[in-house]
């Protein structure tokens, strides 16, 4: 449980703060895309060890609510997907759907989708693991 | 509506349909009985986000219209009646004290919605007069 409090916890909130300001900076200044999309794949990793760490936890006895913990949990995993999602506004993209009125986005667009994405998601992201948090300590 | 606005807001949509469905499916599931009107609230704005989600994507302008005006309205009157009625509220819903347990995003959310929304409306009825002139 210290292990989940002390560095897993911290870690993804780290990494969702870094999220939330890469999105800020991306909005503002779409050359920093990269920088964005390293920050998405440290997130992606981050909730994959927060996941674990959880479900190791549970299964060693921790005795949190299983439906809402799960919930949560899965809620967090739900929401990746939608982080770049610019990357459905690409001319490969548009050309694979039947849709006409599929829209194209410029690279500055695409950029600009992802920020507002990331942003959004760092914020949902960042209330969902507390509310995992305060759910394990009440449980421990 | 540009794009990267129609986009976010259907992210926020998304978002907000998932907290929704996630809270009413886990209070209809385990206690419906206890406060059967806030859980049946909160299974309708989870609807509503969904709908309007895939509104937004779909380029459904007047679904979209309609829904964020009715999820408006139900921000209002459900943040209303929580103050004014608050026997009828034995637990909360998504838009209890007009969204504040969401940060009062399930209020500003329509609200920017319907200006974008009504601004393109706008816009596309203008635009064959406009083309029409000499």
């Amino acid at each position: 449980m210290e292990v989940y409090t002390g560095v897993v916890f911290p870690l993804v909130l780290v990494v969702s703060g870094a999220l939330a300001l890469a999105g800020a900076v991306t909005l503002a200044w779409p050359r920093a895309h990269k920088a964005l999309r390293i920050a998405v794949s440290a997130t992606y990793a981050a909730v994959a060890v927060h996941l674990i760490t959880v479900v190791i936890l549970l299964i060693s006895g921790v005795p949190a609510g299983l439906v809402l913990t799960l919930g949560y949990l899965l809620a967090s995993v739900a929401l990746l997907p939608l982080l770049g999602i610019g990357r459905l506004g690409t001319p490969e993209a548009a050309a694979a759907d039947p849709d006409p009125h599929r829209p194209v986005l410029a690279p500055d667009q695409i950029a600009r989708v992802d920020a507002a994405s990331a942003v959004i998601i760092a914020i949902a992201l960042a209330v969902l693991l507390w509310r995992v948090l305060v759910i394990m300590e009440a449980a421990a | 509506m540009n794009y990267v606005a129609r986009i976010a807001l259907i992210v926020a949509y998304a978002v907000l349909g998932l907290a929704a469905t996630g809270r009413s499916t886990v209070q209809i599931a385990t206690r419906f009985s206890e406060a059967p009107l806030p859980y049946s609230v909160s299974a309708v704005s989870a609807v509503l986000y969904a709908v309007i989600a895939l509104a937004l994507w779909r380029n459904w302008a007047t679904v979209a219209l309609v829904g964020t005006a009715l999820e408006l309205v139900g921000v209002l009157v459900v943040g209303t009646l929580g103050y004014v009625e608050s026997s009828w509220w034995p637990d909360e819903t998504v838009w209890t004290g007009y969204g504040s347990a969401y940060g009062w995003v399930p209020l500003a959310l329509p609200i920017v919605a319907l200006v974008l929304l009504v601004k393109e409306r706008r816009a596309r009825s203008a635009r064959p007069v406009e083309e029409s002139r000499p």
